[in-house]
């Protein structure tokens, strides 16, 4: 219970950190203050196959490329100055009742996949049993949606970072791209980095 | 005293103690390391300090310790002061989740400092955060050199993450489980897992090194590029705490690996013959099987140069990746069809993989194949670099 009260209250200054520091790297490190927070809620539940992947999904990975894109860009100028968009804050107001709305449906509406005390016992001792076998069984459908979408995703950014191969003259469109003539390195997605 | 303090001293005691010990442990391996690469490299390394030199890191950690402690005009501050610590707090977290010894061993207490259930997976975790201490050193500097050192170790970690969370898939399959304790006493049944997963295990030696940034990794503070990479504006204690995480993480690595591979904290059965029960003493035999590895790290960094960033890039995503995805295919389709028959085919798989890799290597194709140029035709197809991977 102290864990818990804890835990929560330094998710809470991680979350108001994220949205009213100047320094857009702050924020950053606030969210990933309120990620680990979330993350030890978690394992204060003996969740802590959740607790683990919450980490090293969004803490270790999205949060750093987040991070990433800030320094790369040089993003993190303190803001000043107006806002271009007019109405914004009336706009993320609206947004955020909205959104409130939505989690409270969400969160009165819930059932549980299973029996609360049958899945905490099955995901003890460390095994990922009880969540691979609920998310493969009962949740089939919209796991195997995820992943297209994310597919989906990863080709679409491809295309738009691919930058148009100056074509040799005498080759149409179609037979340049069938012949490998890039090095495959400017499509990566490190091909930033060195720029 | 009630039962929860008793245990929460305990667990207090083991947890200093831990740390005592890695750090002993750390500022011994700056000798051994300098020692071994002179060594290696045919001349002295540090001999002066004591007899044999062995007063050197005490003599090392003086003078980091009283060094002025720079301050950098146009660092951010909190953040500046903050790496080095997170570094250091995530390395030394990460060890004490790693077992020591069979439940109870240790006077009757586990000899581990924390247990969680997702055992490797919370280490994984822990030890993906800790390339903020890198990242965030780099960035807070506010310098350049630092800035790309940084960039370029967040982009590297994250890579060879995945690489490195695939390749033991297979692994956990087998097992059944995430805690280092089962995981060790399966292969105290069935034998070391690196029979069984050669290829699985040669997949997680190499992103070990890539995420605990040793050569020929160690691109983020890539000397001759780069300065010192992100501890260019460090000095002093900060940059100790640095070099301290660095260890620490080899020596995490270390006993990750031997857990996971190498039957952990399990001594070889056939000494159970002269001395009953010594396969199952706590501490000693994961402290040989770390040292091992230790001097594997040595011996890699005496001897292999860097990679070139497009190469390292390259290794990860197109051989790493894929060979990680093609292991953990194998090993499901053993598990699947295959079961009945024993261990060995999956034995014989991974090593005959394993095997295919290395004469598949630059090193190895060499000998019949003549290495060719890049052709000056320009429709011919795009050869790669000569060397590298």
């Amino acid at each position: 219970m102290i864990a818990f009260m804890l835990l929560g209250a330094l998710a809470l200054v991680g979350a108001v950190i994220t949205i009213t520091a100047r320094n857009a790297v702050h924020a950053a490190l606030g969210l990933v203050g309120t990620l680990l927070s979330v993350a030890g809620l978690f394992a204060s539940l003996s969740a802590s196959f959740l607790a683990a992947i919450q980490v090293i999904v969004y803490a270790g990975a999205i949060l750093v490329l987040f991070l990433f894109v800030i320094m790369l860009l040089n993003a993190n100028q303190p803001i000043t100055g107006r806002d271009p968009v007019p109405f914004v804050r009336e706009l993320a107001g609206i947004g955020g009742v909205i959104l409130a709305g939505a989690l409270a449906i969400i969160a009165f509406s819930y059932r549980d996949p299973r029996p609360l005390a049958e899945g905490a016992g099955a995901l003890r001792g460390g095994t990922a049993v009880a969540v691979g076998e609920t998310l493969l069984t009962r949740f089939l459908l919209p796991f195997e949606a995820v992943s297209i979408l994310l597919l989906v995703a990863i080709v679409g950014s491809v295309a738009l970072v691919k930058r148009p191969v100056p074509q040799p003259d005498g080759l149409t469109d179609a037979e340049g791209v069938a012949l490998p003539t890039e090095s495959p390195e400017r499509t990566a997605p490190e091909g930033g980095v060195r720029a | 005293m009630p039962d929860w303090l008793a245990a929460l001293l305990i667990t207090l005691l083991k947890g200093v103690l831990v740390a005592l010990a890695l750090l002993t442990t750390f500022a011994y391996m700056t000798l051994i390391e300098r020692r071994l690469l002179a060594r290696m490299q045919i001349r002295h390394g540090p001999n002066r300090v004591g007899p044999g030199g062995l007063l050197q890191p005490l003599a090392d950690a003086v003078k980091s310790i009283f060094k002025e402690d720079l301050r950098v005009t146009m660092a951010d501050k909190l953040v500046y002061t903050m790496a080095p610590i997170v570094a250091i707090g995530m390395a030394l977290t990460a060890f004490g989740g790693i077992p020591a010894g069979p439940p109870g061993s240790l006077f009757g207490e586990d000899p581990w400092v924390y247990n969680l259930d997702a055992g490797i997976l919370a280490l994984l975790a822990l030890t993906s955060m800790g390339v903020y201490g890198i990242f965030l050193g780099g960035w807070a500097s506010g310098s350049k050199y630092p800035i790309l050192g940084g960039l370029r170790s967040s982009a590297q970690m994250i890579s060879y993450e995945l690489g490195m969370g695939l390749s033991i898939l297979g692994l956990l399959m087998l097992v059944g489980s995430t805690a280092f304790v089962n995981i060790v006493e399966w292969q105290a049944q069935s034998g070391w897992m690196l029979l069984f997963q050669s290829l699985g295990f040669a997949l997680f030696l190499v992103s070990s090194f890539a995420e605990v940034n040793r050569t020929p990794f160690d691109l983020p503070e890539a000397e001759q590029e780069l300065v010192a990479g992100y501890l260019t504006e460090y000095s002093a204690i900060k940059w100790a705490l640095f070099q301290m995480a660095e260890y620490v993480n080899m020596i995490t690595a270390s006993a990750i690996m031997a857990t996971l591979f190498f039957g952990g904290y399990r001594g070889p059965v056939f000494l159970e013959g002269l001395i009953p029960g010594i396969s199952g003493w706590p501490i000693i035999w994961l402290v040989v099987k770390i040292a091992f590895f230790l001097f594997l790290f040595i011996w890699v960094r005496a001897t292999l140069p860097r990679f070139r960033y497009d190469q390292l890039m390259r290794f990860g995503w197109k051989l790493l990746l894929p060979l990680a995805l093609a292991n953990t295919m194998m090993t499901a389709a053993y598990l699947a069809f295959a079961r009945g028959l024993g261990l060995w085919p999956l034995a014989l798989l991974s090593l005959l993989g394993l095997l295919a890799l290395f004469a598949m290597s630059d090193r190895v194709r060499v000998l019949w194949n003549r290495p060719t140029g890049r052709p000056h035709t320009d429709d011919a197809l795009p050869t790669r670099p000569l060397g590298g991977d």
